[in-house]
């Protein structure tokens, strides 16, 4: 220990000088702690019309009972009746809002939590949750916004990041151009597109890597909020709308985004984003920023401008402290006390009128210095950029026109397709469960051998047969949907296909994983349990079980787009499941059900399954039972009629079943189309 | 209060920890192991802040695992110093009181409930009065006196804000009166006033004689002043520790000043990160790391606390290790303390209740709904229908314990998970403390359950029978829940379990029931492992508790004869029906109560193991 602090002692003389070898080392500080990138060019730049947002005397009113959903009243136990909603519900939340901006720029919304960040987007996105906007107006261009010219020119890029976890990069992109690019576009122009889109974001050297989830390995965070970005880019909007595009990123990811999407503004469009507490560095980034606070403006002007701003009001930014936070906090409310929050209210509402009059009188409603600067990056000087790639600038008139119903059922198709085969995890699961189910089901009625099985094992079989799968099957087909709902519902909502290709695109790439997993569970309980060896009985019954299944599909499929969470989803399949099996005529005999119950049989899949394979093994078949010193030899149909499965006709078993899935089949098909689930409910 | 200097030291810590996936069975044997802190040396004294600084993997929270003798894998080189004295490893936890990142509290006491039972748990040998002193001192220390009878709230309703769930975790360590604190970033969630105000009590708690270490992840700059200390990590090294001035002098020295509208913290910590992003960029910013922290080994401010250290070794005036105030109360006050407290946190989740006492109701709301009321003649299907019945009580009430469990069990698994680790009891006490208080209401809610199916379907009415039915449907139920527990011991994802036990059991009423597979036909393994199945034992219980001296009628005729000519009816005779699905069972009835009843003895140990193995398996992650 003595030798070392020794040691420790010598190096201290050499310290001095080592520091001014650091000293020496120095570089301008900022820019070296994050890498300025070397490739600054512009691979895609926006082609159209230079577009400007402009927002007038705006106020905007939300209904906050308004936006819990029904199913969270419910499970806080509070009755319809208790809803009512009084006027204490009703909030302003932005206040005479006045800003315009235009292509080239990027506008920040800062401030703390319930300024009014994420309502002001869901204005210009034309989202409704539950607001109404009382006065002002908001121009695109100079007109009216209304739901088609914003679906035409923005795009809106959310929080979080929706995408197939098992596609790459390139593959996510390739799907939603050829979803998205308006017909005239061919193949290769597509691809340039895509390869373009990967240029300007950086993406190039993770194209060929999976995009993955929080539970597949694939590209990291920053990465996965780009191709977000991509998505949206994909179509050339002059308009990008993020919300909170840095949460859950970390430093360096986080300046690298704002960097990329300083470079977007730089293409000539127009980039709103909401964030929460900007640090510093990224702070520096943004061109313009609008402090707001409990829905008033408090600042809004350049961002390199605003410490000067409110140097002249009366708050300096000391020393060393983040100008974002400083003022963030300056303008928020502290809600913890009734008095504390009078007085911030109070000092809110002075800081928002002293900043109107200075601002009234001005054309954009902008706060500049005093010598009058010119606010950089307007459309004017970035126009150079809208010639450069005319190659792909196309009639407006032919914007609109996506690719047909047909084509895009062709593409989803291939999309669920890919996705679903890739998830080798997944594929495995199902499988061996299915296997392991038929195998303890196939040994447990070991036939072989001595004697076959007796009246009672074969119709408790037939019925497990028909029984158990299906509910696992109705709980996995569930959870799937859950987890790509939010997906579809954010492109249904962009407008990137309709409702009916990707009913028939689902229904169709379900079928190939289905087939393999009804082979997988019918075929070894059939020769395990030594059932009727006939290829044709073998083959009947297989048709069976197949359609069983496929009915619990379709209606697992059906319940999934029918209600909104998950955990409602797989309650009300529990409890359709339980009646059709109640009523399946093995628990309860058939005869004894009374009139409701009977109605639920006539539906149940499981009761037309289990009667077409009772009368596939029964029919023409006698059994011998001794009894005492004597057998009874009992006709196969007896026992179909004792219990009541002797009604209909075999084929009608098929009819009947096929007619039961196509029910369901269009009840999903209405479900998907009529009821709008609000993404983001649940994951 | 005399300010007791209270140094706490760590000297070289080293720690390693395995790396790989467990079925790389290659990674494994090469023990490939990677080292997560190298050579931390820090020095702190009682009546200080200090604030652990850095990037995600930084090893900052490895740092406070490994001080809080939380550290199960890797292996933990290096000593920790406590006025003068080296800890032992045992004595860590007797000696730091750990804050973690999230909050495990019970969703449905008031905060000074929380804080008494946590007393309760934690001392002993105090009045009543006294530890009603203690909380009360405790929560004006973190001025929580103005919620005192709120309640804590959770996901699905709200009570007390986030900063207020965050003081009520720091109050519940402060019961301890531990001298030193150590908190996981204390500040994450919370919005920045809230955040500032936390950082502000415990800088406040460290003036009366603490010492209090808390990891951060981005402090305001706001808080610049109020760390009496400031480490920054990365990659597993001390870059540099010094108070606030120092660090500003140090990094200026180094050739990187902070801007002047910059957030010192924030800059510094992106100085010293290393860009893992591109190799070029890593190799940059590692180049950059490993040029300051050559300057920090190289300077005055690490040169001291080396002294320092050294100094506090060879000091012979300091006082004795300050242990927390343990003096634990005997296992069975424990115990009642816990069944005390998860009763009064049940009591008052009127989902809970609702969902134990009617589940099954609404389960038996169905069965009778389809079913309506059973018939006495066979053609009706009168031994259907009652092997239905009996099927739908053996296999579905253990599926209602388990949905119990799955939803109620895991909040209160996370807390004794959070205060075994504090040493307040161990995690199967409380498992045992759950058990007790689940017995009343599965039995009142399978009373009710069982009145109601057994006199609406029209079950053999015969009071005793009735009584025979009760006992034998409870079983399943309780099994149910406790095969669930004994799960969750040791699989951590409800789903998961949620799915084995379903699985569990259809495999279980396939194989044992008797219902679906007539037992003496099976193929040999099946019928031997049918033994292990309770489904065997309940469901014979239950069809001969039927059955028995049952007489049925043939199409409208009570042949109690046997078979009629020319009529198909086997079983006339409910004697009959019993010999032919389990023979010889009618003289099994006493031994199938005792082997159903066995079960529930042998799960509760089972859970007590599984618990057991959770500690173990806990230890060693």
């Amino acid at each position: 220990m003595l030798r070392l602090k020794v040691a420790r002692t010598s190096d201290i003389l050499g310290c001095a000088v080592q520091i001014h070898e650091v000293c020496e080392f120095r570089m301008d500080s900022r820019d070296t702690v994050f890498s300025s990138e070397d490739d600054n060019s512009l691979y895609f730049t926006y082609s159209g019309k230079s577009n400007t947002l402009e927002v007038r005397d705006l106020n905007y009113q939300v209904n906050l009972a308004a936006q819990i959903p029904w199913y969270e009243k419910l499970a806080e136990l509070k009755m319809p009746w208790e809803w009512n909603t009084g006027p204490e519900s009703h909030m302003l939340s932005i206040q005479n809002l006045n800003f315009k901006v235009s292509s080239g720029q990027m506008l920040a919304v800062i401030g703390s939590s319930g300024c009014g960040k994420t309502s002001l987007l869901d204005i210009i996105t034309c989202k409704d949750e539950g607001g109404k906007i009382t006065t002002g107006k908001l121009l695109i261009n100079g007109k009216l916004s209304t739901r088609q010219i914003v679906k035409k020119c923005a795009a809106h890029v959310r929080q979080d990041d929706r995408l197939l976890p098992n596609l790459t990069v390139r593959e996510t992109l390739l799907f939603v151009a050829k979803l998205r690019l308006p017909k005239t576009f061919t193949e290769v122009q597509r691809e340039k597109r895509v390869e373009d889109v990967i240029a300007e974001l950086r993406l190039r050297q993770c194209g060929n890597t999976r995009v993955g989830n929080e539970y597949v390995r694939g590209v990291s965070g920053g990465e996965r909020r780009r191709v977000s970005i991509g998505v949206q880019l994909l179509w050339n909007p002059g308009i990008l709308i993020l919300d909170e595009p840095t949460s859950g990123l970390d430093s360096f990811t986080a300046h690298n985004l704002v960097i990329t999407l300083s470079r977007l503004a730089r293409g000539n469009r127009l980039v709103v984003l909401s964030i929460h507490q900007p640090r510093s560095d990224i702070f520096q980034l943004f061109d313009l920023v609008l402090l707001l606070s409990s829905g008033a403006t408090i600042y809004s002007g350049t961002a390199c401008d605003m410490v000067q701003y409110f140097a002249t009001i009366g708050y300096p930014c000391p020393k060393y402290c983040n100008p974002a936070d400083f003022y963030v906090d300056l303008a928020s409310v502290d809600r913890r006390s009734r008095e504390e929050e009078m007085v911030c209210l109070e000092k809110t509402r002075s800081l928002t009128a002293l900043f109107w009059e200075k601002v009234k009188d001005s054309d954009d409603f902008l706060w500049k210095t005093r010598e009058g600067n010119k606010i950089v990056g307007s459309s004017d000087e970035q126009g150079a950029y809208a010639i450069s790639e005319t190659a792909i600038n196309v009639d407006s008139q032919l914007m609109d026109q996506l690719p047909g119903g047909f084509r895009q059922f062709c593409i989803l198709l291939r999309r669920q397709v890919s996705n679903d085969f890739r998830d080798l995890a997944m594929l495995l699961i199902h499988g061996s469960e299915a296997l392991l189910m038929s195998l303890l089901i196939g040994f447990l009625y070991y036939g072989h051998g001595g004697k076959s099985l007796s009246i009672q094992d074969t119709t408790a079989l037939l019925y497990m047969i028909g029984a158990l799968t299906p509910f696992a099957v109705v709980l996995d087909v569930i959870a799937k949907c859950h987890s790509e709902r939010a997906m579809l519902y954010h492109e249904l909502e962009d407008g990137m296909y309709s409702v009916t290709p990707y009913f028939f695109a689902k229904i169709l790439g379900e079928l190939p994983e289905h087939c393999a997993f009804v082979v997988m569970y019918g075929v070894p309980i059939y020769w395990l349990a030594n059932l009727i060896p006939e290829p044709e009985h073998f083959l009947l019954n297989f048709l069976l079980v197949w359609l069983v299944v496929y009915c619990s599909r379709t209606m697992a499929l059906w319940i999934a787009a029918l209600l909104p969470t998950l955990q409602l989803s797989s309650f009300i399949g529990n409890a359709f499941f339980n009646s059709f099996y109640l009523t399946g005529g093995f628990i309860i005999s058939l005869e004894n059900l009374w009139a409701v119950p009977r109605g639920i049989s006539e539906i149940s899949f499981l009761r037309w399954g289990f009667e077409g394979l009772m009368q596939v093994q029964f029919r023409g078949l006698t059994y011998s039972i001794p009894f005492g010193n004597f057998s009874i030899q009992i006709p196969g149909t007896l026992v179909l009629s004792d219990m009541g499965l002797n009604s209909e006709p075999l084929y009608a078993c098929y009819l009947v079943l096929l007619g039961i899935s196509a029910g369901f089949m269009f009840l999903y098909f209405l479900s998907l189309k009529f009821i709008k689930q609000k993404s983001g409910q649940d994951w | 209060m005399v300010v007791r200097r209270v140094p706490i030291i760590f000297n070289e810590g080293i720690l390693s920890e395995h790396v790989g996936p467990w079925w790389n069975l290659k990674s494994y044997r090469h023990k490939k192991t990677r080292q997560i802190l190298k050579d931390v040396s820090i020095y702190v004294e009682s009546g200080q802040l200090m604030g652990i600084l850095g990037n995600s993997g930084s090893g900052k929270t490895t740092l406070l695992d490994a001080l809080s003798g939380r550290i199960g894998k890797g292996t933990f080189l290096g000593d920790v110093y406590v006025n003068g004295q080296k800890l032992k490893k045992t004595q860590f936890q007797n000696c730091f009181s750990y804050v973690l990142q999230t909050d495990t509290l019970l969703s449905y006491l008031t905060v000074q409930e929380t804080l008494t039972y946590t007393a309760l748990l934690a001392l002993q040998k105090h009045s009543s009065v006294s530890i009603r002193k203690k909380v009360d001192s405790v929560m004006a220390e973190l001025s929580l006196s103005h919620v005192t009878s709120h309640l804590i709230g959770g996901r699905v309703f709200s009570g007390i804000s986030g900063g207020e769930r965050r003081r009520v975790s720091i109050a519940a360590q402060l019961i301890q009166d531990p001298k030193i604190i150590l908190l996981d970033e204390p500040t994450t969630g919370l919005d920045s006033m809230t955040a500032n105000h936390i950082v502000t009590l415990l800088s406040e708690l460290s003036r009366k004689g603490r010492i209090v270490i808390i990891s951060i992840h981005q402090p305001r700059s706001e808080l610049f002043k109020v760390f009496d200390k400031i480490a920054i990590m990365s990659c597993g090294e001390l870059i540099f520790c010094g108070n606030p001035q120092e660090m500003i002098d140090f990094f200026t020295n180094c050739g990187y000043p902070c801007p002047e509208h910059s957030n010192p913290f924030d800059f510094y910590v992106d100085v010293t990160s290393v860009d893992t992003r591109s190799i070029v960029r890593e190799m940059e910013t590692y180049n950059r790391v490993h040029t300051i922290t050559s300057a920090y080994r190289n300077s005055d401010y690490f040169l001291r606390t080396l002294e320092a250290i050294e100094n506090a070794k060879h000091r012979k005036d300091l006082p004795p290790l300050p242990f927390k105030n343990q003096d634990p109360p005997s296992v069975i006050s424990k115990l009642c303390v816990l069944l005390r407290r998860t009763i009064r946190n049940l009591s008052r989740n009127r989902t809970g209740i609702i969902l134990r006492l009617f589940q099954n109701l609404i389960f038996g709301f169905f069965i009778a709904f389809f079913l309506t009321r059973l018939k006495m003649d066979v053609h009706q299907g009168a031994i259907q229908d009652r092997m239905g019945v009996i099927y739908q009580c053996v296999g579905a009430t253990p599926y209602t314990g388990m949905l119990n469990a799955v939803v109620l069990f895991p909040a209160l698994r996370a807390i004794s998970d959070q205060e075994s680790k504090d040493g307040l009891y161990q995690r199967w006490q409380m498992l045992l403390a759950y058990i007790l208080h689940i017995l009343p209401f599965s039995i009142l809610g399978m009373a009710i359950f069982s009145t109601f199916i057994y006199w609406t379907v029209g079950l053999h009415p015969e009071a005793a029978r009735f009584a025979c039915f009760f006992a034998a449907v409870l079983v399943p139920h309780l099994i149910g829940e406790l095969l669930t527990l004994v799960l969750l011991g040791v699989v951590q994802n409800p789903n998961i379990v949620n799915s084995a036990v379903a699985l569990i059991n259809i495999a279980g009423i396939l194989v044992g029931s008797g219902i679906l597979r007539s037992l003496d036909e099976m193929p040999k393994a099946f019928e031997l492992l049918s033994y292990l199945t309770y489904q065997k034992y309940s469901s014979e219980i239950l069809v001969i508790n039927e059955f028995y001296d049952l007489n049925f009628t043939c199409d409208g005729r009570n042949s109690s004869a046997g078979a009629g000519s020319g009529s198909y009816c086997l079983f006339a005779q409910g004697n009959q029906f019993i010999e032919k699905t389990y023979p010889g069972g009618l003289s099994r009835f006493t031994f199938d109560f005792v082997m159903l009843y066995a079960f529930l003895p042998s799960l509760v140990i089972l859970g007590i193991i599984s618990f057991k193995l959770r500690e173990i398996i806990i230890h060693r992650h």
